[in-house]
C-alpha cells in the first residue's frame, strides 16, 4: 500500500461518511450535532443509498453491474457530502454550528477523568491493532470476501457461485444485503486489494465507529453525571473484548468478523436503534431560564460561560425519525435478518412507548419509519419465493 | 410446542457459553430495575428485555421466524436486540456513583474473570500477510494463476486451503469449495468424492472426474496416498510449495487452450 491509496481510504472511510453526516444535522437538537453523531449519521446515509442506488444495479445489471455501481453511486455520495459540507457553512451563519462541547469540557476535565479516557483509548488501540495483526479464520469468509473480490475482479454481482466460480443464477438470499459490494467498492475506489481491506483496514474504521455509537449512547444514559462516561466506556471496552463466552454473541462477531455484514449488524444498525430511541424519548433537562429575550432566542450554558443563542425550530425530533427510517433500510446492506430486528425493535420501543405515554401518534411515526425495511422485507420474500425473478 | 420451547432455552444456554458474564448483566438489570428513574431508560434497558426474552422462549416466535424463509440456525441474533454490554456497564456506573475507582476496578475484575478473552480462540493466529489469508496459499495461487488476467483457470485444491483461494483471487475456479466441507448441507461432488473420500486416492477416477470439470491443477499434500504416481498418470508436477505439489493436466490444459482461442477469435 502506497500513500495514495492511505489517502484514499481515508477520504472514502472516514471524510465522505463524515461530510454527508453533516447533511441532516441541522434537524437534530444542538446537544446531537457533534462530529462523532456526523460520522454515526453519515454511515447510516450512505448505508441507506447503498441499498437504494445498488439493490436496482445489482438486480437489472448481468453484466458489468460493479462497473454500472459505481457510475451512480459515486456521484450520489460526493453530492450529499458536498451538500453536507454546503450546509455546514451555510449552518454557521444560522448559528447552527457543529457542537464541539466535548473538546471544550476536555479542559475542564478532572486528571482523574483523563487518566480514564486515556486507559479506554489504549483499549481500544489494542483492539485496533490486534485486528491489524491477527488474522481471524472464518468460513463464511469464503462467500463474502469471495463475493466482494468477484466485484472487484469480474465486475459481476452475485451471479458466480463464490465457492467454485462458476456462472450461476442470482443469488436471491444474499442479494440484498450489499455490505460485500460496499467493501469492494471501497477497495477499488482506494486501490487496495479487497481481502487486505476486508481483514486488515475495514476492521480499524468499524471499531472505532461503533465506540463512537457507545460514547453517544453514553452521552444520553450518563447526561446526569457525565464525569462517569470515562468508566463507561472502559468497561464497554472490557465487554467488547471478554464477551466472547460462546461463537454466537455480538461481541465475538464484533472483534473477529468485523468485516462481515452480520457483525455490523449487531454492533451497529441494533445498536443505533437502541440510541436512536433513548434520543427520542429524551427528557429534556435543560434548566428554564427567566430572562426576556427577543422571540425566536434563548440562553444556554457553554464553555464560555452563559450565551444567548437562536433558538431550534422544532424539538429535532423529525430529524431522529428519519434517521431511523434510514437505519430501518440501511440495516439492510449488512443482512436480511438486521432489517427484520431492527424493524421489530423499532415498532417494539415504539410500542411500548406509545403505551406508556398514551400517544398512538409515536406508534404512528414508527410504523411509518418501518416502511423502508417493510419495502425490503416484501422485495426479500418475492425473490426468494420466486414470484419476482431476474 | 414445549419441544420448541426448550430448543430456544438450549440456544439461549449456549449463547451465554454458561458463563458468568451475562449473570453480571442480570445484576447489572437488577441494579436498574431499582434504581432508574427516567422512562426511556426505563422501558428500554430494563423492560424491553424482559419481553424479548419472553418472545424469544415463546415457541410460536421461533415457529414464526422459520416460516419467514429465515435460517433457523440464527435464531440466536434475536438476542442481540438485548443491549446486554450496556445494561451491564451502564448498571455499574449507576451502581457505583459515589465510588466511581473502586467500581471500575470492581466490575473491570467482574467482567474480566466472569468473561472469555476474545483473543484465545483457536481461530485467531499472526497474521501472516496483510491479506490475512496463509503465505502458502499466496504462493501457490501465484504459480497457477493466469498470466493474461481475461484467463480463469480451474484447480483442486486440498480442503485446508480450500476457504482461501477464491479471497486470493477469483480468476481461480475450483471444483468444489468450502460447500464441500459442510457435512449438514449434504452437497455432492465427483472430484470431492474422488479426491478426498478414499483413504488412497485412484488417480485414474481422479482424472475422469477433474477431466470433466476441466480441472487444470491438482494441488495435493506430499503425503496425500495414491494408487500410482501421478506423473505415470500423465500429470506434470509443475512445482512443490510449502509441502503441497502442483500437479498440472495437458490433456485439460490443452483442451481449455483451445475455448480459449476459439473465443478470442469470437471477439
Amino acid at each position: 500500500m502506497n500513500l495514495s491509496n492511505v489517502f484514499g481510504l481515508i477520504w472514502w472511510l472516514l471524510a465522505v461518511p463524515f461530510c454527508v453526516g453533516l447533511l441532516p444535522l441541522p434537524l437534530l437538537k444542538r446537544r446531537l450535532r457533534t462530529p462523532g453523531v456526523a460520522l454515526v449519521l453519515g454511515y447510516i446515509l450512505l448505508f441507506t443509498i447503498l441499498e437504494l442506488v445498488g439493490i436496482p444495479v445489482v438486480l437489472f445489471n448481468v453484466y458489468h453491474g460493479f462497473t454500472i455501481f459505481i457510475k451512480w453511486f459515486t456521484p450520489v455520495i460526493l453530492i450529499c457530502a458536498f451538500g453536507g459540507v454546503l450546509v455546514s457553512i451555510l449552518r454557521v451563519k444560522k448559528g447552527y454550528e457543529l457542537n464541539f462541547q466535548g473538546a471544550a469540557r476536555w479542559q475542564k476535565t478532572m486528571p482523574e477523568e483523563k487518566i480514564l479516557l486515556v486507559l479506554f483509548l489504549l483499549l481500544v488501540g489494542f483492539q485496533l491493532y490486534m485486528a491489524f495483526t491477527r488474522a481471524s479464520f472464518d468460513g463464511d469468509d469464503a462467500y463474502y470476501g469471495a463475493q466482494a473480490l468477484i466485484a472487484q475482479q469480474m465486475d459481476t454481482l452475485y451471479r458466480v457461485n463464490p465457492y467454485t466460480g462458476r456462472s450461476s443464477p442470482l443469488d436471491v438470499r444474499h442479494v440484498l444485503a450489499l455490505f460485500p459490494l460496499w467493501e469492494a467498492y471501497i477497495g477499488s475506489m482506494s486501490g487496495v486489494h479487497v481481502t487486505i481491506l476486508c481483514h486488515s483496514i475495514i476492521p480499524l474504521a468499524l471499531i472505532v465507529l461503533t465506540y463512537v455509537l457507545y460514547y453517544q449512547t453514553g452521552r444520553i444514559l450518563l447526561k446526569k453525571n457525565p464525569r462517569q462516561l470515562p468508566m463507561f466506556m472502559i468497561l464497554i471496552a472490557l465487554w467488547q473484548m471478554f464477551g466472547a463466552v460462546s461463537i454466537y454473541t455480538a461481541e465475538t462477531f464484533f472483534l473477529t468478523r468485523t468485516w462481515q455484514g452480520k457483525s455490523f449488524a449487531g454492533n451497529f444498525v441494533i445498536p443505533a436503534v437502541l440510541w436512536l430511541f433513548l434520543c427520542l424519548f429524551e427528557q429534556d433537562g435543560e434548566q428554564q431560564w427567566s430572562l426576556n429575550l427577543k422571540e425566536g432566542w434563548k440562553v444556554r450554558e457553554s464553555g464560555k460561560g452563559i450565551v444567548r443563542h437562536r433558538q431550534e425550530e422544532g424539538n429535532g425530533q423529525a430529524g431522529l425519525w428519519l434517521v431511523l427510517s434510514c437505519v430501518n433500510l440501511a440495516g439492510g446492506a449488512s443482512s436480511s435478518l438486521a432489517i427484520l430486528l431492527s424493524c421489530l425493535m423499532s415498532m417494539g420501543f415504539g410500542f411500548l412507548f406509545a403505551l406508556y405515554e398514551r400517544k398512538i401518534s409515536i406508534l404512528i411515526k414508527t410504523g411509518l419509519c418501518c416502511v423502508p425495511g417493510a419495502a425490503y422485507v416484501l422485495l426479500y420474500l418475492l425473490l426468494t419465493h420466486g414470484i419476482l425473478v431476474f | 410446542m414445549y419441544g420448541i420451547f426448550m430448543e430456544s432455552f438450549v440456544i439461549l444456554k449456549l449463547y451465554t457459553g454458561l458463563k458468568l458474564l451475562l449473570g453480571l448483566a442480570l445484576l447489572a438489570w437488577i441494579v436498574l430495575l431499582i434504581t432508574e428513574r427516567r422512562r426511556n431508560v426505563r422501558i428500554l434497558l430494563v423492560w424491553a428485555p424482559v419481553i424479548i426474552i419472553a418472545l424469544f422462549l415463546f415457541p410460536v416466535s421461533r415457529k414464526v421466524f422459520v416460516a419467514a424463509g429465515l435460517d433457523g440456525e440464527t435464531y440466536y441474533r434475536v438476542l442481540w436486540t438485548i443491549p446486554m454490554g450496556v445494561i451491564c456497564c451502564y448498571g455499574a456506573c449507576r451502581l457505583f456513583e459515589s465510588r466511581r475507582k473502586t467500581g471500575l476496578v470492581i466490575t473491570s475484575a467482574l467482567i474480566i474473570l466472569c468473561g472469555s478473552l476474545v483473543y484465545q480462540s483457536s481461530y485467531i493466529t499472526k497474521a501472516e500477510n496483510l491479506y490475512h489469508i496463509p503465505d502458502t496459499v499466496i504462493r501457490i495461487c501465484d504459480r497457477i494463476r493466469p498470466e493474461n488476467p481475461q484467463e480463469q483457470v480451474s484447480a483442486v485444491m486440498p480442503p485446508e486451503l480450500i476457504h482461501f483461494v477464491r479471497q486470493y483471487d477469483a480468476s481461480i475456479h475450483m471444483p468444489y469449495g468450502r460447500e464441500m466441507l459442510v457435512d449438514r448441507w449434504g452437497y455432492y461432488n465427483a472430484v470431492y468424492e474422488a479426491m478426498e473420500k478414499p483413504e488412497v486416492v485412484n488417480m485414474e477416477e481422479l482424472l475422469a472426474a477433474t477431466r470433466q470439470e476441466y480441472c487444470r491443477y491438482i494441488v495435493m499434500t506430499k503425503e496425500k496416498a495414491t494408487d500410482r504416481d501421478p506423473e505415470e498418470c500423465g500429470l506434470v508436477l509443475t512445482a512443490e510449495i510449502d509441502g503441497y505439489r502442483i500437479y498440472e493436466d495437458p490433456v485439460t490444459a490443452e483442451t481449455v487452450k483451445g475455448w480459449q482461442k476459439y473465443y478470442e477469435e469470437e471477439e
